[in-house]
């Protein structure tokens, strides 16, 4: 549960004038924040982002599309201001503002003014740390996590800038963490024998505000309780309560979603290999207090993995098993990173009919309006197409199976990363036949470079990631068969000294039938809609990049997105981008 | 050798316990039910093609289908036009779902007559269709106070004011919703909010000084039957009961209790209005009042009812009508 904070400036520019505007603003900024990182008690600390593109779309549909702009230009500037305070050595204190101004907009039009972040944080008794108010929580996979299910594993760079910008907006710190509001606190005990150390951690929440008529305050409390014995045995027990608030509003009727799990790893050398045993155990429960029409839910999972590590070929094995109930509920763990009720925020409306425009893999890969900051307060909507097998990850309910993973690094830094799930439902949707998932990935990084030995980078990135889902039932109308299959490749070629050459794409191909749950405000399933798909989607972009620092690089980049449905359920289209980022990573 | 064993072993413990089924039932609507094509696996049946509500009887209507629909059966009377609707979804149609004993959803009342019973479902064009006669009507129990089938009665008291276009008779016509007559209320009196009214005298059915009513105000329920006039001004059917506490045959509304139950028709055509006795409270003017008596509601202290026909006087001509004013025991009317 560490605090992370990271900055970033991106700036995304059309024109050449633009880019040597910025460019000279933010001389003028440098020296103001490279002093403000010294040991003052008071430091000024910030990050800055322009964006501005450009957008072409092309909509075929069965009449022309007389509707829709097919031009759109636009952006905003932001500069994010935070005051780091440190009154002693034991407490700091960081207040940051967002200033933010549309493209176009001036002397106050358009301009949004926002606390981004605003935390307390230090030790009191030389023992307890905590932090109030913006934090970065997470407990275990099925508990408090967040699994960012959807994402794509193996993303080539030029999307990976992209999505940079998402993680710094959305607080993604790379470590599964939600950014949450409330209080958390942890400290331990340290043991010379038998024990090496007993860690405590918890926290407080909230995750919606009353409206003081209809809708209660909600919350959440956790806390974990770690047992290192050694380095080769650890147990924990964590608990994560989602509950409302009695006396909030006039109404008696209280949510509440308690999860408590136990988890465990034992750890054997073996020569110089590595072998390690690892699960996680619990179970959860999802109730109303006084509503006779809500359900309770209540069940239990586990989730257990073996792992050998061979040192001689840095190769690492894994084997798995999982079995979460169907009626296992953890909102803390089964959130989504992404909100598929979001409009998209380009082109959101098009064709004819005005129709919404499907969240497409442009979406996923960089638009940061369709995700989520914090834990929903109930079960967020999932997506067949992205992500079918594990919607909310390892706690997705309702699955039963195994799944291997391989990871191999040699010693020319080639990484190759593969895996397999099989897993199946326990409890039938709309029918008693089940559905059988299955999924492969292998992702794989080639340093060509390193290969034939040359000082400038040529790297090249592959990943594919086939999704599986069948259901055979005596009603053929209740039959499954969805396949989903994605494919990435990426390359990154330094052309002179920090000069890049990048270039990547990402295609979904998307084909079969499914049927997706409606559900009610318990989470009940209340409909299935029947769903064709045969969907190819593409995103291609070609830049270039220049590296001012290790943190500190410019790009420019031309981008295709392609959405063609065959079926026709939604109108093809494509659009072209251009945009140039600018990152600093302080 | 030995430790991969004991890994496979845990991994095999860990499985075992997580080894679960629940084979016979699944989530959410059944897919097959929801997006197979509709069939009717039993038709469409009525229990009996002859029924005699008045001795008690009932019919039920059946069939199934292969899967969930929404269904409406409309039974419509050949003569009276009576129309009942019964209406549920779901695969079958039975007994417990489906049940008629004579009643009516949209009057006038069903008499002993022919009619047809139309299954509709939705969704799906076909209609089916099913034929029931009956032989004698429902018979409702309860105190009669009007149903004006034999006119007005001498015991009654009236008084009727002169104003213009005054119409304040029993008629026959087809828009009768129980038998063939009713009492039709119409007039413009510019002066004053009272068109007319009648008192409904215990002595009038024989049970001087009060009606023989049970005593507990819950048992007790007031019934009529008020048709709304379209596109006229809005009449006020103002019902008294005077409790004749002292049981000395007069009401003296100083020390006595009067509710009132007043019904702003506000409606178009018949509609049943009904109440528990113990719900009507005291008006004065219009006004929630405190009753004069013992407070207390006496259903078996009622000496006298008024019925009053109101209406604003700047408005102009009013019209009502009334049939079917019931007492009824433990329930309301059920026509």
């Amino acid at each position: 549960m560490k605090h992370l904070y990271k900055l970033t400036n991106i700036i995304h520019f059309k024109s050449t004038i633009g880019i040597a505007i910025f460019i000279f603003s933010l001389s003028l900024l440098f020296p103001v924040l490279i002093h403000a990182q010294n040991d003052r008690k008071v430091n000024f600390v910030g990050s800055a982002r322009a964006l501005l593109n450009s957008n072409n779309l092309t909509v075929t549909d069965s009449f022309p599309d007389s509707l829709t702009i097919k031009k759109r230009d636009g952006g905003y500037a932001l500069i994010d201001l935070g005051v780091n305070i440190k009154p002693n050595k034991n407490t700091e204190i960081l207040g940051m503002f967002r200033i933010r101004n549309e493209y176009g907009g001036f002397w106050g039009s358009g301009v949004a003014f926002d606390v981004r972040q605003l935390w307390v944080k230090g030790i009191f008794a030389n023992s307890v740390r905590y932090q109030i108010g913006d934090i970065n929580l997470k407990q275990t996979p099925f508990t408090l996590y967040n699994h960012h299910a959807d994402q794509i594993d193996s993303m080539p760079l030029i999307f990976g800038i992209q999505q940079s910008i998402v993680n710094y907006d959305r607080f993604y710190m790379n470590n599964n963490t939600w950014r949450m509001q409330g209080a958390n606190v942890d400290f331990g005990f340290s043991f010379s024998k038998i024990i090496k150390e007993i860690n405590f951690s918890g926290l407080i929440t909230r995750l919606n505000a009353s409206n003081f008529t209809t809708i209660p305050d909600r919350l959440m409390s956790g806390y974990s309780i770690d047992l290192v014995q050694s380095k080769y045995f650890a147990l924990g027990f964590n608990n994560n309560l989602v509950f409302d608030v009695k006396g909030t509003i006039p109404d008696s009727n209280m949510f509440n979603n308690m999860v408590n799990t136990i988890n465990i790893k034992l750890k054997k050398e073996i020569g110089k290999d590595l072998a390690s045993i690892a699960g996680e155990v619990g179970q959860s429960k999802y109730a109303y207090t006084q509503d006779t029409l809500a359900p309770t839910y209540k069940d239990y999972f586990i989730h257990a993995y073996a792992k050998y590590h061979l040192t001689k070929y840095n190769l690492e094995l894994t084997a798995g098993y999982l079995n979460v109930g169907p009626d296992f509920r953890s909102i803390g763990a089964q959130s989504k990173d992404v909100n598929y009720n979001a409009a998209p925020s380009y082109f959101n409306r098009y064709g004819n009919d005005q129709a919404l425009r499907p969240i497409s893999l442009f979406d996923i890969v960089g638009n940061e309006n369709i995700y989520n900051r914090t834990v929903s307060s109930v079960l967020a909507p999932t997506n067949q197409l992205f992500n079918n097998v594990l919607p909310n990850g390892i706690a997705t309910y309702n699955r039963v199976g195994a799944y291997g993973k391989l990871d191999y690094k040699t010693k020319k830094n080639i990484n190759i990363h593969a895996a397999y799930f099989n897993l199946a439902e326990i409890r039938g949707q709309g029918s008693l036949a089940l559905k059988k998932f299955e999924m492969y990935k292998l992702n794989m990084s080639l340093p060509i470079h390193q290969l034939i030995n040359s000082k400038k980078v040529l790297s090249i990135q592959l990943g594919t990631n086939i999704q599986k889902t069948n259901r055979k039932s005596a009603e053929n109308i209740e039959n499954i068969d969805l396949e989903t299959i994605q494919y990435t490749a990426g390359i990154r070629w330094e052309i002179f000294k920090n000069f890049d050459f990048l270039a990547g794409t990402i295609k979904q191909v998307s084909k079969g039938n499914e049927f997706a749950p409606d559900r009610n405000t318990y989470s009940e399933i209340i409909y299935f809609q029947s769903n064709q798909y045969e969907l190819s989607q593409q995103i291609s972009a070609l830049g270039i990049r220049y590296n001012f620092s290790p943190k500190s690089h410019l790009t420019v980049l031309l981008q295709e997105n392609k959405y063609l449905d065959n079926k026709n359920t939604t109108a093809d289209y494509s659009f072209n981008q251009f945009g140039i980022i600018y990152i600093i990573s302080l | 050798m030995q430790k991969i064993y004991r890994v496979l072993l845990f991994i095999g413990l860990i499985s075992f316990i997580g080894c679960r089924k629940e084979n016979n039932v699944f989530d959410g609507p059944s897919i097959n039910e929801t997006y197979s094509t509709f069939k009717v696996i039993d038709p469409f049946k009525v229990s009996k093609n002859t029924v005699d509500f008045n001795a008690g009887e009932s019919v039920y209507f059946s069939a199934s289908f292969n899967k969930v629909v929404t269904w409406q059966i409309d039974i419509v009377g050949s003569t009276s036009k009576a129309h009942k609707i019964i209406e549920g979804s779901g695969k079958t149609i039975n007994i417990s779902n489906a049940t008629w004993n004579g009643s009516t959803t949209i009057f006038p009342i069903f008499a002993a007559e022919n009619c047809d019973a139309k299954l509709t479902i939705k969704d799906i064009a076909d209609t089916f269709l099913v034929n029931v006669q009956i032989t004698q009507a429902k018979k409702i129990e309860g105190l009669m106070i009007a149903d004006f089938e034999t006119g007005l009665n001498s015991s009654w008291t009236k008084f009727i004011q002169s104003g213009a276009d005054m119409d304040f008779k029993v008629k026959t016509d087809s828009v009768a919703p129980q038998g063939l007559k009713y009492l039709n209320m119409a007039g413009t009196v510019n002066w004053d909010y009272l068109i007319g009214l009648i008192d409904y005298p215990a002595l009038a059915y024989g049970t001087n000084p009060t009606f023989n009513l049970p005593s507990n105000p819950d048992d007790v329920y007031f019934n009529c039957l008020i048709y709304g006039v379209p596109n006229t001004n809005q009449s006020i059917v103002l019902f008294q009961f005077k409790e004749d506490e002292n049981g000395d045959g007069t009401f003296n509304a100083n020390t006595e209790d009067e509710y009132d139950l007043e019904v702003k028709v506000d409606w178009s055509g018949w509609k049943l209005v009904s109440i528990k006795y113990a719900e009507i409270t005291t008006i004065v003017n219009g006004a929630p009042a405190t009753p004069k008596g013992n407070g207390l509601h006496n259903p078996d202290k009622i000496g006298k009812i008024s019925m009053l026909h109101l209406a604003n006087p700047n408005d102009g001509f009013a019209s009502t009508k009334i049939d079917y004013i019931i007492f009824t025991n433990s329930k309301p009317l059920e026509p």
